[in-house]
């Protein structure tokens, strides 16, 4: 294992991939703060960059910007109280309070080094815990993977979700549409139309492009576009109270990194849901829950510690089975698999140093957050006031050239552009866009394991369960979706927050 | 453009079905229990489970509604034609790329986004040359794309 470390240690240190992670770092920070441009969105438009990269090089870009632009989500939160990422939404009301109150640089502080902690503890758990899950893992067969796939599914679509029937009704397309091409277990063309581009299935590149950049820009046609204004313009010294309130807080610290991460390996579940949970236990455990939305740092401190370990924790099923927890993590699986490192227990056998140098980067990430952090803050007023109405244009032609870029094909381009206008009118018509992606991702594997296993029991219905562990997966899947749709049933309406992003 | 439930919970249902009919007869060469067939056939069913749901639900909240609820900036025909503009760029470059080369027709397309966003003729026109020029390096220059050079084609480098 330390010979591993060494040999990804030095992949991770080429000047290339430094520079890699240096450029993503500061796109994402960028993309990040401008309200309005997701952090979805950023890893989106990279993906096609990634083509053209060596595997660590690309998941390198993607961890990097998806980090930093969960982080930089809390600055148009902090300064014009317009979450950035929705991620940073459960305690914006508190940062914009310091704000108003001229702290601006310590609302803006918390969240960069509550970040950089949250980010490591999630990371140093998804160091120590994905191995051995992995090294369990190794003794499934495809019916213990086809129930890990439905629980993963089904916590995406019946727990990160407010509307779980429309949610179901997403998955069921994004399925679908992965059953376009002849990858699937027989070899046959199903749904290709009798046209030679579809053979291959519905290219991913390009889909997610549109279904996360072009639709974006479609929304922001229809809305009005004027630049917000931000209140304060001088920030002060950022790190000048951090040491003390690190001491004065250190449980709202634990207790945010921990939550965050269980929140993240858990599928169906990412950095937006472990924030509104980290804010609410954080007041319900606090000495004075009614400083809370005041300008409290508090909740500041466990929900910011919170967001960024949940990213590092979704890792740990997206790495170990395959499972994205949501849309970034589903991007990112669907980039591994484009560099025919397709995640999964045995890759922590055969490529382990593959495995170690995303570690890496996630440990090199959150360290070099802190000084470009530092850096997008100091100019963070002038990043604010970039007028949307000239990115919209440009993200739509890099989009636009990013598609047709893989193939150099327009029919790719003609695929981003579908995607983008059913992203759109999904959204318009509350259809959650995640589960979409997260279908196509792991339709093909779904239909795989499901027929193997069909295969190996004759066909019999049972064979599905007669595993103690495949039906313990079994039990846990079925509960989670008839409790919902129980609770559904009772007219209970959940009261979250939808995850979106 | 919202669709209200009672006509989304339609749509999908239609889809089911078509899906459903598509697959039944595909071929199953190797004879194996579940064919391509199995799998879309029971996502179709789900889909069809669901949809009716949604459109039972949908009907119920109706009352004879109009099917395809409008969102306020629908209403506006500015934003509207906005909005139309993104398809219409995309499908312009897919038509015309190959013809005009990219150096002629990301330009124009940003132009005309650049002005229905209000941006001043003046700063559109050199923006759109401006971040024309630099897509264009970062594709071609840094990852060797080939883009369409067009009538161009003498000036490559």
């Amino acid at each position: 294992m330390l010979d591993a470390y060494v040999t990804a240690l030095g992949m991770v240190l080429d000047p290339y991939v430094l520079f890699v992670i240096t450029a993503s770092a500061i796109y994402g920070l960028v993309v990040g703060c401008i309200p309005g441009l997701s952090a979805t969105m950023a890893t989106a438009l990279l993906v096609p960059l990634t083509f053209f990269m060596p595997p660590v090089p690309a998941i390198a870009a993607i961890v990097t910007t998806s980090t930093m632009a969960i982080f930089s989500g809390d600055i148009p939160g902090c300064l014009l109280r317009i979450p950035g990422t929705p991620a940073s939404a459960a305690y914006v009301d508190d940062s914009y309070q310091m704000t108003l109150k001229g702290k601006p640089e310590l609302a803006l502080g918390i969240g960069l080094w509550f970040s950089v902690l949250g980010g490591l503890f999630g990371t140093a758990v998804m160091m120590v815990a994905s191995p051995a899950i992995a090294d369990f893992a190794l003794g499934f067969g495809s019916v213990e993977f086809f129930w890990i796939v439905m629980l993963g599914l089904g916590g995406a679509v019946f727990i990160g979700s407010s509307t779980p029937l429309k949610a179901c009704i997403s998955l069921l397309i994004g399925l679908l549409i992965a059953m376009v091409g002849m990858n699937n277990p027989a070899g046959q063309p199903r749904f290709t139309f009798e046209s030679t581009e579809m053979l291959g299935g519905v290219s991913l590149i390009p889909m997610m492009v549109g279904m996360f950049a072009c639709s974006e820009v479609m929304r922001h046609m229809v809305s009005d576009g004027s630049a917000p204004h931000a209140v304060v313009q001088k920030i002060g010294p950022i790190f000048a109270n951090m040491w003390r309130l690190t001491k004065q807080y250190p449980w709202q610290l634990i207790r945010g990194s921990a939550l965050g991460t269980i929140i993240g390996i858990q599928p169906g579940s990412g950095a937006d849901m472990a924030a509104w949970m980290s804010y609410a236990m954080s007041k319900r455990f606090s000495k004075e829950p009614e400083k809370f939305g005041t300008g409290h740092p508090e909740g500041l401190i466990e929900a910011g510690a919170s967001n960024n370990s949940s990213l590092a924790g979704a890792w740990i099923p997206a790495l170990v089975f395959g499972i994205p927890g949501d849309s970034i993590t589903a991007i990112a699986i669907g980039v591994l698999m484009m560099k025919n490192m397709a995640p999964g227990p045995t890759i922590f056998v055969n490529n382990p140093e593959n495995v170690y140098a995303v570690f890496l980067v996630f440990v090199i990430a959150n360290l070099l957050m802190l000084p470009l952090g530092w850096a997008i803050i100091k100019i963070a007023t002038r990043v604010l006031s970039v007028p949307r109405r000239v990115l919209m244009p440009i993200i739509l032609l890099f989009a636009i050239v990013g598609s047709y870029a893989i193939n150099n094909s327009l029919f790719d381009v003609g695929v981003m552009l579908a995607f983008g206008v059913l992203a759109f009118v999904l959204e318009e018509s509350d259809f959650p866009v995640a589960p979409v992606i997260l279908g196509v991702v792991l339709g093909p594997l779904l239909e795989e394991y499901f027929i193997n296993s069909m295969i190996k029991s004759d066909g019999r219905l049972i064979g599905l369960v007669d595993r103690p562990i495949a039906a313990v997966l079994a039990a846990i899947t079925i509960g989670i979706i008839g409790w919902t749709v129980i609770a559904s049933l009772r007219g209970d309406k959940p009261s979250r927050q939808p995850a979106q992003g | 453009m919202k669709f209200n439930d009672l006509f989304g919970g339609l749509v999908f249902l239609a889809l089911a079905g078509l899906v459903a009919f598509a697959s039944w007869n595909l071929p199953n060469p190797s004879q194996q229990p579940l064919g391509p067939s199995a799998f879309p056939l029971i996502l179709s069913g789900l889909l069809a489970l669901c949809a009716a749901i949604l459109a039972v639900g949908g009907a119920r909240a109706t009352q004879g509604g109009p099917l395809i609820g409008l969102a306020d900036w629908a209403r506006s025909g500015s934003a509207l034609a906005r909005l139309l503009l993104v398809p219409a760029a995309v499908i312009f470059y897919m038509l015309f790329a190959e013809t005009l080369g990219f150096l002629v027709c990301a330009p124009l397309i940003l132009v005309v986004l650049f002005l229905a966003g209000g941006t001043k003729p003046l700063l559109a026109i050199g923006l759109s040359l401006a971040a024309a020029l630099v897509i264009h390096s970062i594709f071609y220059l840094a990852l060797g794309v080939q883009l369409p050079w067009g009538p161009l084609e003498p000036l490559r480098w």
